[in-house]
């Protein structure tokens, strides 16, 4: 290395320097409006032509949501979603997964709050042959008892991987504190040992007859439809699921009891502590949306964001801290219900165990200093220029156009959603942003998570003023 | 319906082009148009990675990486984050045994930013590099070291089983993230070294993807970054040779607290950029890439001891590839049980070799894999990049699909027969400190 450091330590010259060049002009770029449309099953059909994408991404929206699952069998949406592939009137589960993967497509499916999403990928050319498969998924899943069966082990065997995993292990601990008892969202998603274990293939056939119908589906189909004859791929396949109409499930209100307060998630030797603060807080149905995203990003949205600016690249206590908000279920205003949603508002990261206390205080202090001087308009500026600029990035993929319109569906909002929200953040000004900032964030009304070794850190987190703290085990 | 051994007609390069230049500095530079969307991807590419690094001193390449990010003579601080986000770019750079890559994506009307800021750290880091950011990003690498490895289940099962593979004193045996005492000990006078011995323009290759005026990209290259001085003090890295086969099979039963027990291995296969290297790609996938492998359906479905079971492959040119075996057991089952049924999958797949059916799913999974990779200006630069360092020629990126779907089964059952088998792998068992069943029964699962 020294003689290295000779050979190049005192270049003759040095580099010819130039100002920082100014951008052209921003070429015009959208978020794709989709063409909405119905199959003569009743099935909804939003496409999106998007050319050189030669990956097809297809969503399916189910309106079969948590809230619906049977008293004490929670998970069953989790093993039904799963179940879907595990063969058909045609093929059985091994015969299944392998015409996928011949088609060199994936599919996924998952159950969450609003419903079951199931994903498909596929190259273009052999998008009729994966559609079929799916169809055949849909319309005629098998459920066979010994499949269903090695599904639930299967679940169950996965349980302890999760409570190990310090991140999800702090996301289970803090829905069960803000959400009351009674509601399906303080319980795991995917269900418990107890809850999984009652689950066989009667339950699953049960839940599929009573949620699952084209009439309250919804398809989102993006890609390169080059050469594709879409409307024919699609009658022989999505086309040929038939079902009963249903009466529309009605969502009930999400409450949940921000009072401030610490829950420590006993982890004997842990190196560091998993941190998740969070409360509830306005969906895009809402007004405040823009302003709340904007000020979110500000708060934490990146590296050079307030919490990461003193946490990680100012004290070095963290490889990354970020504050988010993420939609838990969705109805719109027009519902018969009415707006009844709500997101999870959080700063998440981890820190060294040692670090725990003094990055608390310092993120505490972000929050009071946020409240007190309020954004800097060069910070809200920032926050936007990237924030609207990003998304010809963000959306240059089939499968993140489908991701975002099928979240649309789902949180029953206007197709054009996206391409608006990128003109109201545009309008949004730093006071709006600061507001909704704080009411996002207030520091008096967080609940703590900390996964951690609650013998070195629970003492001084008494300490700290953010509210009563509890210990549990690991 | 029958299907076409390849979902494209031109196999996944999608009708790519791409041109190459050379700065008179020795800067490669590799540019590919495509104006179907106003963004630019620029990925620049050094030929340094952990491989280079020397003994006490694991991690540094990495630890310089974060480095690269905390300013230089015309930008402050953070500024090379703050100004890519605000003209709505993204940005990152990573670190592996091989290289070192640096990448913006630009909406197009921004390119020239992302190129005046990758040439202003190229030619002038050492001018703002100070002892508070390199402490401060000490701190940050050992968190993300701590966050990644050493507080999660198996986190360290990668550098175990690496550090066992690739024999002490062999320039992969240990992982780029480091180890952390020698991340307490590099020193501003180590990164400073480093970053005058590899961050040269004649050992980087840029490439520039998306909608682009290639005359004007080229203008802008030359203008930034033309005059950045080369220099020659690079050392090669230490010699990776090592034998095809490990020639007996190596253990490590790490017991620790665990959700499950675990069966992990790794066994040496061929280099990267060989015709041998996509034969053992197809082989693993057959074995272990989904859920209608080999090991998925006996392990899995059929006995049901695993809850998950995968075989994937870690391309290296510079050492033997890994295949790296990753099964995680059932309830109670036992290890042996699990490796005695591995050990018959794949003794079975050497005597056979792939079926016809099998040989056509796998390979449409890693053409759907390489669609995927192709699918963004961001994912074409790099992989531009990777052939251009790794292999001395960007247009391979763009045949590579190709060259998956021309392997025949019987080259994939030879690599299966002559790599797959006991004496070429470094084992890992884990075994819980922990009863297994220890679950929480009030809670399970939720996602983030």
């Amino acid at each position: 290395m020294s003689d290295a450091t000779t050979h190049a330590g005192s270049p003759a010259s040095t580099m010819d320097f130039h100002p920082q060049p100014q951008g052209g002009a921003p070429k015009p770029w959208a978020f794709p409006a989709p063409e909405r449309s119905q199959l003569p099953n009743g099935l909804t059909l939003l496409t999106s032509h998007r050319p050189g994408q030669q990956v097809v991404a297809v969503e399916i929206n189910l309106v079969a949501p948590l809230d619906a699952e049977p008293e004490g069998l929670d998970g069953v949406a989790t093993i039904m979603a799963r179940a879907l592939s595990e063969g058909t009137d045609k093929h059985d589960a091994e015969e299944f997964a392998a015409e996928l993967e011949r088609c060199g497509a994936t599919l996924d499916a998952h159950a969450d709050h609003p419903g079951v999403r199931v994903s498909l990928e596929v190259p273009a050319s052999r998008l009729h042959r994966a559609l079929g498969l799916l169809g055949d998924a849909l319309r005629a899943p098998a459920f066979p008892d010994s499949e269903v069966e090695r599904l639930v082990r299967n679940r169950l065997d996965e349980i302890p991987h999760e409570l190990a995993n310090p991140a999800r292990r702090a996301a289970m601990a803090l829905s069960k504190e803000l959400f009351p008892a009674t509601s399906r969202m303080s319980r795991p998603r995917q269900g418990t040992e107890e809850t999984v274990a009652r689950v066989d293939a009667a339950a699953v056939r049960a839940f599929y007859d009573a949620h699952v119908r084209p009439a309250t589906a919804t398809a989102v189909i993006v890609g390169d439809f080059t050469g594709i004859d879409l409307g024919a791929a699609l009658s022989d396949t999505l086309g040929a699921w038939s079902g009963s109409t249903a009466e529309p499930l009605k969502a009930s209100p999400i409450i949940a009891d921000d009072t401030g307060r610490v829950v420590i998630v006993d982890r004997p030797g842990a190196v560091q502590t998993q941190l998740l603060i969070g409360r509830i807080g306005a969906d895009r149905h809402d007004r405040v949306w823009p302003a709340q995203v904007l000020g979110t990003y500000c708060l934490g949205g990146t590296l050079t964001s307030r919490l990461d600016r003193v946490l990680r690249e100012e004290k070095g206590y963290t490889y990354g801290v970020r504050a988010f908000g993420q939609v838990l279920r969705s109805t719109a205003p027009t519902s018969p219900e009415g707006a009844t949603g709500a997101s999870l508002l959080a700063i998440s990261g981890s820190v060294d165990t040692a670090s725990t206390v003094p990055a608390l205080e310092d993120l505490w202090q972000v929050l009071r200093t946020l409240a007190a001087g309020g954004l800097t308009d060069e910070e809200r500026d920032v926050a936007v220029q990237n924030l609207v600029g990003v998304a010809p990035l963000k959306y240059e993929t089939a499968a993140a156009v489908a991701g975002t319109l099928a979240d649309q569906v789902e949180q029953q909002l206007p197709d054009d959603f996206q391409a608006q929200l990128y003109v109201r953040l545009a309008e949004t000004g730093t006071v709006e942003a600061t507001a909704a900032a704080v009411n996002a964030f207030p520091v008096d009304r967080l609940v703590t998570v900390l996964v951690g070794d609650a013998a070195q850190i629970a003492e001084p987190v008494k300490a700290l003023g953010i509210g009563e703290v509890t210990v549990v085990s690991g | 319906m029958p299907m076409g051994h390849t979902a494209t007609e031109q196999a996944g390069s999608g009708g790519l082009t791409a041109t190459e230049h050379r700065l008179a500095n020795g800067l490669r530079v590799v540019l590919s148009e495509d104006h179907l969307t106003p963004v630019a991807a620029v990925c620049l590419w050094y030929d340094v990675g952990s491989r280079h690094e020397v003994k006490g001193r694991t991690g540094l390449a990495h630890l310089f990486e974060h480095l690269m990010f905390q300013g230089s003579a015309q930008v402050k601080g953070n500024g090379h984050f703050e100004l890519v986000q605000g003209a709505g770019g993204s940005l990152n750079g990573t670190t592996s045994f091989e290289r070192t890559n640096y990448f913006e994506t630009m909406p197009a009307h921004e390119l020239e930013l992302a190129l005046w800021l990758e040439a202003d750290r190229m030619g002038s880091l050492l001018t703002a590099l100070d002892d508070e950011s390199m402490e401060n990003q000490r701190d940050v690498v050992k968190n993300e070291r701590r966050q990644r490895y050493d507080n999660v289940p198996y986190g360290t099962a990668f550098e175990k089983l690496t550090a066992m593979a690739y024999p002490e004193g062999h320039p992969y045996h240990h992982t780029p993230i480091g180890s952390m005492a020698d991340l307490d000990a590099a020193s501003l006078e180590d990164a400073r070294a480093f970053f005058r011995t590899y961050y040269a323009p004649n050992n980087a290759v840029l490439s520039i993807v998306g909608d682009i005026d290639s005359a004007q990209t080229l203008a802008w290259v030359e203008k930034y970054f033309g005059s950045i001085p080369s220099h020659d003090g690079k050392q090669p890295p230490r010699d990776g040779t090592l034998p095809d086969n490990i020639g007996g099979e190596l253990r490590e039963v790490v017991e620790e607290d665990v959700p499950s027990r675990a069966l992990m291995a790794a066994y040496r296969l061929p280099h990267d950029g060989t015709r041998e290297a996509d034969a053992a790609d197809l082989a693993l996938t057959v074995l272990g890439g989904g859920e209608s492998s080999r090991l998925y359906n006996r392990l899995v479905r059929r006995d049901r001891s695993a809850v998950a079971a995968g075989f994937g492959l870690l391309r290296l040119a510079g050492a033997p590839s890994l295949g790296w075996l990753d099964v995680k057991t059932s309830g109670g089952v036992e290890v042996p049980d699990i490796e005695r049924a591995v050990d018959e999958e794949l003794a079975r797949f050497a005597a056979e070799g792939p079926t016809p059916e099998e040989m056509e799913r796998a390979q449409a999974q890693l053409e759907r894999e390489w669609l995927d990779r192709l699918a963004t200006v961001s994912g074409r630069a790099d992989e531009l990049c990777r052939f251009a360092v790794l292999f001395g020629d960007p247009q391979l990126a763009l045949t590579a699909v190709q060259r998956v779907l021309d392997v025949t089964s019987e080259e994939v059952q030879a690599v299966a027969k002559a790599r797959l088998r006991p004496d070429n792998r470094a084992v890992l068992v884990y075994e819980p400190t922990e009863p297994t069943d220890a679950a929480d029964t009030e809670e399970g699962e939720a996602d983030q």
